[in-house]
């Protein structure tokens, strides 16, 4: 069975922002919600400096699905992470629950307070009619129904951040490392993070 | 004058800190999954204004980049969150149920109080419109925060939706209007300062003294509102954006727990004060309407009350 995954590889990585900007164009997503960021660390040190791509991780066992109070997320049998927003209450119990703070929150609840969860879909949309207007309005493209791969993915230039079946996307890390000649390197972030719990 | 014994004089405080003792000692140690020892030393950090959550320098750029990236220590508190908040789901109406259980038996061995009054016109203005205003309040918004609480913690039973998303909304909005009242009725109703009184010129602490069993409900009150309200305003002011996510999500996680915790506790007093005031003694509710009550009532009911309000010179 296979199991879609992202990997970010840090050597890659120049923060661009490319990839945030490829997903909130492509999914028409507001202003203050991000469904990708870039994290950078050792800004302008030189040799130091790494910057890495995160949005959700679609976790096996994923702690969003365990804490939500209204049951909204689903796994799909290709191991997409999904939410069905009409039941999503906006409590924000998901954002404490995730390990790289996936859930995001827009303020267009009453009074400006924050209203229902955003976030990756691996450009799977939601649980609305596949390729209908609805599931565009709520959860944007469907381009994983359309045969292509994630748009922030397929947008990156350096092809740091690369999307798919897990175990084609670890033959890709494995080159990259041998490549490299990097024997040291520890499996990529957000994968291991999540599974040695740091 | 009657000389009461050690046991007499403190039974509601000795009996409150056993019965939480007991239960705090299980749950500690049986159920929770936190990690204590780095809840401390972060509880000391955000004191001084570190709420990211990195107690030591990172060992690694691994480590560097989880931090930065994600937030550091996952593992220390947001396993807690998941186990409380389905706890909370499954469990949390044992907690009530066990209380009336404890009420039940109480009224079964005690029975209830009730005043006889053969001179209803016979009245006694005990509150000021200002006071039965934050009272009625106090009544109001607290029972809007359960409720609404109540459809986040029980979201699985309405399955979700608009109206459960908009009652979230309201007790968000509800609880921000609540600091005020609570901050308000927390001092009227804090009976063993009165001795401001005699050198100030405030003068709407609600009259009578506290007997140690409503002392303890005030305290828990006092303390339980005051968690409640600053974790409260601040999960919803310190909302993090994508880029903030690393530096405030364990400080909310924290501020989340502290909500759990408060709640259930509050809620537990909040229910002991109705059993006491309206449950075991026959309540009056229309002076806590109008503000006066029968003579004969506080006489056989509250004489502390009435002895107050003659000592202020108000009856």
């Amino acid at each position: 069975m296979s199991r879609m995954k992202f990997y970010c590889d840090d050597y890659r990585c120049i923060d661009c922002n490319g990839c945030v900007v490829a997903c909130k164009e492509a999914h028409e997503i507001p202003v203050g919600v991000n469904r990708r960021r870039v994290i950078t660390i050792n800004e302008g040190i030189e040799g130091k400096q790494k910057s890495l791509s995160v949005a959700c991780m679609h976790c096996s066992d994923a702690p969003c699905q365990k804490v939500c109070p209204t049951d909204c997320f689903y796994i799909r049998t290709d191991g997409i992470v999904l939410h069905d927003k009409d039941k999503c209450i906006g409590c924000g119990y998901c954002l404490y629950a995730c390990p790289f703070g996936a859930p995001q929150f827009g303020h267009e609840g009453i009074f400006g307070v924050k209203g229902v969860m955003d976030k990756c879909t691996f450009c799977a949309g939601g649980p609305d009619e596949t390729l209908s207007e609805s599931e565009f309005e709520h959860y944007g493209q469907n381009r994983i129904a359309e045969g292509k791969i994630p748009m922030c993915a397929s947008m990156c230039s350096t092809k740091a951040l690369i999307a798919g079946d897990a175990s084609e996307v670890d033959k890709i890390y494995e080159y990259r490392m041998a490549k490299r000649g990097d024997t040291t390197s520890l499996k990529p972030y957000g994968w291991e993070a999540y599974n040695n719990g740091k | 004058m009657e000389s009461k014994t050690f046991w007499e004089c403190n039974k509601a405080y000795i009996l409150t800190a056993l019965g939480l003792g007991v239960v705090g000692f299980v749950f500690v140690g049986y159920l929770m999954i936190m990690d204590w020892g780095y809840l401390i030393q972060f509880t000391l950090h955000a004191l001084i204004g570190d709420t990211s959550g990195v107690l030591t320098v990172p060992s690694s750029e691994l480590e560097q980049m989880i931090n930065a990236a994600f937030g550091s220590a996952y593992n220390s508190v947001a396993p807690e969150i998941i186990r409380a908040s389905n706890e909370r789901q499954e469990y949390i109406w044992y907690v009530f149920f066990a209380e009336i259980l404890i009420f039940v038996f109480l009224y079964i061995k005690n029975g209830r109080v009730t005043p006889t009054i053969t001179r209803p016109n016979d009245t006694v203005q005990v509150l000021t419109s200002f006071q039965r205003a934050v009272i009625w309040l106090n009544i109001g918004m607290i029972s809007v925060l359960v409720l609404t609480g109540f459809n986040i913690t029980w979201g699985l039973r309405s399955e979700g939706g608009d109206l459960p998303r908009i009652l979230r909304e309201f007790h968000e909005l509800t609880g921000l209007a609540w600091i005020a009242v609570w901050l308000v009725f927390t001092v009227i109703a804090a009976k063993d300062m009165k001795g401001w009184r005699k050198n100030s010129t405030f003068r709407h602490f609600l009259p009578g003294s506290f007997k140690p069993s409503k002392r303890v409900i005030w305290f828990f009150y006092a303390a339980m509102g005051a968690a409640l309200c600053f974790s409260g305003a601040m999960i919803i002011t310190l909302h993090p954006s994508s880029l903030t996510h690393a530096d405030v999500i364990q400080f909310r996680r924290v501020l989340l727990y502290l909500h759990f915790g408060a709640s259930v506790l509050i809620m537990f007093f909040i229910l002991d004060f109705v059993y006491a005031s309206a449950v075991s003694v026959k309540g009056y509710l229309k002076g806590l309407w109008s503000g006066s009550y029968p003579r004969e009532y506080l006489e056989q009911v509250a004489p502390d009350v009435l002895d107050d309000l003659k000592k202020a010179g108000r009856q």
